[in-house]
């Protein structure tokens, strides 16, 4: 069984985001970027389902700028065989819609066949939480979102899903896609020997012109805004007061 | 910059190791002075120890610049964890460049710590001056006998192999001295206490005595008299090893001086409002970056075959020197409470102190440095 798992360069989460001056967006040029997360969770598990003998191949791609590539390097650092960079931007500021990015996947499953896609359940950059089921529905194959564990069982996966309330396990038939939540895996360090052995594995680059899908973004983003800045606490003297407080200034009780 | 991408991917994989494992122990370890085995059982795991050994004897096989990487990730996070990335890395380019395949038999686990190794030279009348160790290797059979005592050898306490500089020629001076791979569970040795430190007391440091312990031809590393040679031969890396750890040492210190000036409040103000607080800043910030850009060079130098003596002697020196000095003033940024035990600048100065007498003092290093500037002039 052949596994793909989507992966997305983001800016780093420890990176403290800027606001561009012009409020276009953030300010995305020389700050630290690395795999989304929820990303690095679903290769997480396509690696292990891999190392349990479940799947045969993992392939990681990304749709974007060139520099995507070193994300991808990671990516067969932790484990998957090979890797596919669609070239969709040299603009690193341009993020590729849900939408866009589903077809493109949508295009490259086709000639790919792979039985399951593990994606992250959401990128931490917009948190649009749409690609994994834009997918799914372009493809016609069932999906299950937000999953906390994976089994795959002969023709089947079996999905437990952290929903408000608990848990709820889902049987798909393959192929399917699967998106991932926090809970499910910790992904591993990599190893320095696997760093060098990534290098020998093979990225193979897409043009985004060969694949004739438009990507012209659909939403335009009016403005960004930096959240309040904390204002700083103050000390009480009493319970009374504190009460007094949430009551009257606060407007909490 | 200076990192081409692999070197990068090094850096952020050690990091994230190093955040999440590594600088968050520190404070217990140092307090405990205790040995991580788990720390190590891990770092094993991923490669972390054995840096430069070639991927056909079983290592990663990254170049210097990559060590030096490596060791100043680890170090901020805690020196004796780099430290002891230091002395695995130490052995097994001696293993590797001087070891026969048998002897090399034992690189898998020195690299995985399965088996703990030792480095020792230093005795109570040889230190700075290392032709004066009195610990003896005289022939027997086809073998040796050792007999004599190191003090202040790290991982004495617990190691399983020692590589022990033994005089093995009375006449010859530093043409005397060959280097023995000695069992130091074997009959004979006796391990003195544990030594309590200033600083990087996660460390295990102590002294071993040797009495008749019997060595077979198997012993010997590399060439017979050629001792005082080989050990100089890796002390280039040993230098920009300890370098890049005092580096990592002091940009531990800058981080938390930095975040504590933009919290800490006085006179209505963040600190770090206060010029005479930026300026401490800044004075650390910049001597950090050149002791780091010394490395590099000192690294790049190595493995591009040039002449890296004087450039290992200059970063060796300058960031022992500036890893104390600059700690210091992470101190001074906190006040009070930098004199605090279960600070992590508290324990940061105390751990910087070392790197300005290990691995050769700043003294020798100096002596070094302008010894290869009179003999080769003084160009760069
Ligand atoms: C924590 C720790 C770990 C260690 N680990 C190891 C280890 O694993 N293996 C090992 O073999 N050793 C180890 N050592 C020993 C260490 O390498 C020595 O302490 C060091 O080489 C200095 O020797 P010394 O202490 O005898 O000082 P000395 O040589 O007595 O020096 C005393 C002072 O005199 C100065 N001095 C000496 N000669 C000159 C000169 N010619 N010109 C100018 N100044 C000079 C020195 O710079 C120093 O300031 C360790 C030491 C410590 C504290």
């Amino acid at each position: 069984m052949k596994i793909l798992v989507p992966i997305k360069r983001v800016v780093d989460y420890n990176v403290r985001v800027r606001v561009r001056t012009d409020g276009s967006g953030l300010e995305l040029n020389n700050v630290k970027m690395s795999m989304n997360p929820f990303d690095e969770i679903a290769l997480e598990e396509a690696v292990r389902l891999k190392e349990k003998g479940v799947a045969t191949e993992v392939i990681a791609i990304s749709i974007g700028v060139p520099q995507a590539k070193d994300t991808l390097r990671t990516a067969l650092a932790m484990g998957a065989d090979r890797a596919i960079l669609v070239h969709a931007t040299d603009d690193v500021c341009q993020d590729i819609e849900p939408l866009s990015v589903a077809r493109i996947l949508e295009k490259i499953i086709k000639s790919e066949a792979p039985q399951l896609v593990i994606a992250g359940k959401q990128a931490i950059d917009n948190d649009m939480n749409a690609t994994g089921q834009m997918l799914a529905a372009a493809l016609g194959w069932g999906q299950a979102t937000y999953a906390s564990a994976i089994e795959v069982q002969n023709n089947t996966v079996l999905v437990t899903r952290e929903i408000d309330g608990g848990l709820q396990t889902l049987c798909l038939k393959l192929p399917a896609v699967v998106t991932t939540d926090l809970r499910l895996n910790q992904p591993r360090y990599v190893a320095l020997p696997a760093i060098m052995k990534a290098k020998k594995k093979t990225i193979d680059e897409i043009s985004i012109k060969t694949l004739g899908i438009d990507i012209t973004p659909r939403l335009s983003i009016l403005s960004t805004a930096e959240p309040p800045k904390r204002q700083a606490g103050i000390k009480v003297k009493s319970v009374d007061e504190l009460v007094s407080k949430l009551k009257n200034e606060a407007g909490v009780l | 910059m200076f990192l081409n991408e692999t070197q990068e991917e090094v850096r952020a994989t050690t990091r994230s190791f190093v955040n999440n494992v590594v600088r968050p122990a520190a404070e217990t370890l140092d307090r405990e002075e205790r040995f991580p085995t788990e720390i190590y059982d891990e770092m094993g795991k991923l490669g972390l120890f054995g840096i430069a050994v070639p991927e056909e004897l079983g290592g990663p096989g990254f170049d210097t610049l990559t060590y030096a990487v490596v060791m100043e990730e680890l170090s901020r996070g805690y020196a004796s964890v780099a430290d002891q990335c230091g002395l695995v890395e130490l052995i097994s380019t001696l293993l590797v460049r001087h070891g026969t395949p048998e002897q090399q038999k034992m690189l898998p686990d020195v690299m995985s710590m399965k088996r703990k190794v030792a480095y020792c030279i230093t005795e109570p009348e040889a230190g700075t001056d290392v032709s004066g160790i009195r610990t003896t290797a005289t022939r027997d059979g086809d073998g040796w006998v050792l007999n004599g005592g190191k003090i202040w050898i790290h991982n004495a306490p617990v190691a399983d192999t020692g590589f022990v500089l033994a005089r093995t020629d009375k006449e010859a001076g530093n043409r005397g001295m060959s280097i023995f791979i000695v069992d130091l569970h074997a009959k004979g040795v006796e391990r003195g206490p544990k030594e309590h430190k200033m600083g990087q007391r996660a460390s295990q440091v102590g002294g071993l005595d040797f009495q008749d312990v019997r060595l077979g031809a198997d012993a010997l590393l590399g060439e017979m008299n050629r001792g005082f040679h080989m050990m100089m031969s890796v002390l280039d890396k040993g230098r920009v090893g300890i370098a890049a750890l005092a580096v990592g040492i002091a940009q531990a210190g800058l981080e938390a001086a930095v975040d504590y000036a933009g919290t800490r409040k006085q006179f209505g103000k963040h600190i770090s409002e206060f010029q005479g607080v930026q300026w401490l800043l800044a004075d650390m910030a910049k001597d950090i970056e050149a002791a780091r850009l010394l490395v590099y060079s000192a690294a790049m130098k190595i493995d591009r075959g040039l002449d890296a003596t004087r450039a290992c002697s200059m970063a060796k020196c300058f960031a022992g020197d500036i890893a104390v000095s600059r700690t210091a003033d992470a101190v001074q940024v906190f006040g009070g409470s930098g004199y605090i035990r279960g600070f992590e600048v508290e324990r940061l100065y105390r751990d910087a102190k070392i790197t300005q007498i290990y691995e050769g003092t700043n003294q020798i290093q100096r002596m070094i440095i302008a010894r290869e500037l009179l003999r080769k002039g003084a160009e760069a």
